[in-house]
């Protein structure tokens, strides 16, 4: 049973208030990474709206950038951001959600080509940099964020426990 | 026709997927720029104002060039003006020593010849020339205060030029030996056959009282023969330049070997000079060979 989509303007609200989390969260680097990832990859993501998806992720990468790095050349986190939300976008469209365990799986693999993507194209920006230990704090709370961004866009739906 | 333009005409899908796109390739573009995208900017432009830098730079070396070859230019044709006018400074020089080298060259024949003629002979100048004149002569620069006298034979390194006509408290006037009126006793160098040389004018003169019986050819020297006791014996005087048998005497035609037109400085000899003026061929002794005595060993 697929959950309902959710309104425009419920999601709309969801991603300022992510991103107002993403500055808030400037001074905890590791849990504004969390906060990032699951704005980008939970609450942006529209399949019938692409370009507003992309607007809210190049919010988010050029908000993370602006309020927390110091690299010689901003940009690589909102390229990385707008391309995981229109792949996220298209994934969606393309093949629509069953439950809470699909939510899951496609937000793991779409969190590790996050995580790829993001360190890759922060390199072609900036050059080579630390990596750091965000990418691990995310993975480990990915279900924690996964299970509240399904809880917050789809309060209606099944939870998947009987 | 509708339909074709409403498939044209781009919807809001479209557009939105092209801002998509757009967003994209921005963003890709912005970040592949990367760090120093005023330097990638730089490097991008001095790669596209290659070819206007070559350019300029071939036309600066063009102008430059020029510009050398101009000073170049300019430089030549002032040192050919400056090498012209020395030129013309050298050859006005030249032109005002020439008179006073070849006196100086006359000079040193003149003082040649008076070391080689065994006389006491004195130097004169000749300042002026009348010869182109009717019996003109030449004027010297020394008179009755130097001593000279009339009838003083005068001598060129090249031959006899004449006699003191007259002679002035300062000045003396020669008659020159192609003079109609005047006569020199000559002598063939050949034949030894003598006689007497009468100006003809122009350097030329002929010579009188000379048997037809003698054998002259062309080009044989004149000397005097001192029976003047003008000039002593032996100084040449010219050349015979014709010869032709008359009924008594032969016709003889000399070429006067001093250059009478040209000289400017003579030799005066001493009134009444000997016949003889070179010195006598005298062998030298040789030492007898001292002979053995009999009995010597």
């Amino acid at each position: 049973m697929r959950p309902p989509t959710p309104t425009t303007l419920r999601q709309h609200l969801l991603c300022a208030g992510g991103l107002v989390l993403v500055v808030l969260t400037a001074p905890f680097p590791s849990l504004q990474a969390v906060v990032h990832s699951a704005l980008v990859l939970t609450l942006a993501p529209q399949p019938g709206a692409p370009l507003t998806g992309a607007l809210w992720a190049l919010a988010a990468g050029w908000t993370l950038e602006l309020t927390l790095r110091l690299p010689p050349h901003l940009g690589g986190t909102a390229w990385a951001d707008l391309t995981l939300v229109l792949i996220a976008g298209w994934t969606a469209s393309r093949w629509p959600l069953d439950g809470p365990k699909d939510w899951l799986t496609r937000l793991g693999a779409l969190t590790v080509l996050h995580v790829l993507l993001l360190h890759w194209m922060v390199r072609l920006a900036a050059g080579p940099h630390p990596w750091g230990w965000s990418w691990l704090w995310t993975l480990l709370s990915l279900p924690l964020w996964a299970w509240a961004a399904w809880r917050l866009l789809h309060p209606a739906a099944p939870t998947g426990r009987r | 026709m509708s339909a074709r333009a409403a498939r044209r005409r781009w919807t809001r899908a479209a557009w939105r997927r092209l801002a998509l796109v757009l967003l994209w390739l921005g963003h890709g573009a912005w970040v592949l720029v990367g760090p120093d995208a005023g330097r990638s900017w730089t490097r991008t432009a001095d790669t596209l104002a290659l070819p206007a830098q070559g350019a300029a730079r071939q036309w600066e070396g063009w102008r430059a060039r020029r510009r050398d070859d101009g000073r170049s230019l300019q430089d030549l044709q002032v040192e050919n003006t400056r090498l012209a006018s020395d030129l013309a400074a050298l050859r006005l020089r030249d032109a005002q020593e020439a008179p006073r080298l070849a006196e100086a060259e006359e000079a040193v024949r003149v003082l040649g010849l008076r070391k080689l003629m065994p006389l006491q002979l004195s130097a004169a100048r000749v300042v002026f020339s009348t010869r182109p004149a009717a019996f003109g002569g030449l004027i010297l620069d020394q008179g009755r205060d130097h001593g000279l006298v009339e009838d003083q034979g005068v001598l060129a390194p090249e031959g006899i030029v004449g006699r003191i006509w007259s002679v002035g408290p300062t000045q003396a006037k020669v008659l020159p030996a192609d003079a109609p009126n005047a006569s020199v006793a000559v002598m063939l160098i050949r034949s030894r056959a003598t006689g007497v040389l009468q100006g003809l004018g122009g350097s030329r003169a002929h010579i009188r009282y000379v048997s037809n019986q003698e054998v002259v050819q062309p080009g044989e020297a004149v000397l005097t023969s001192g029976l003047d006791r003008v000039f002593p014996r032996g100084l040449l005087v010219g050349h015979v330049v014709r010869v032709e048998r008359g009924e008594l005497e032969l016709e003889l035609t000399v070429q006067l070997a001093a250059p009478l037109d040209r000289v400017s400085t003579v030799l005066l000899l001493p009134p009444q000079p000997p016949l003889e003026a070179q010195q006598p061929f005298v062998q030298p002794e040789q030492p007898k060979p001292v002979g053995r005595k009999k009995g010597t060993p």
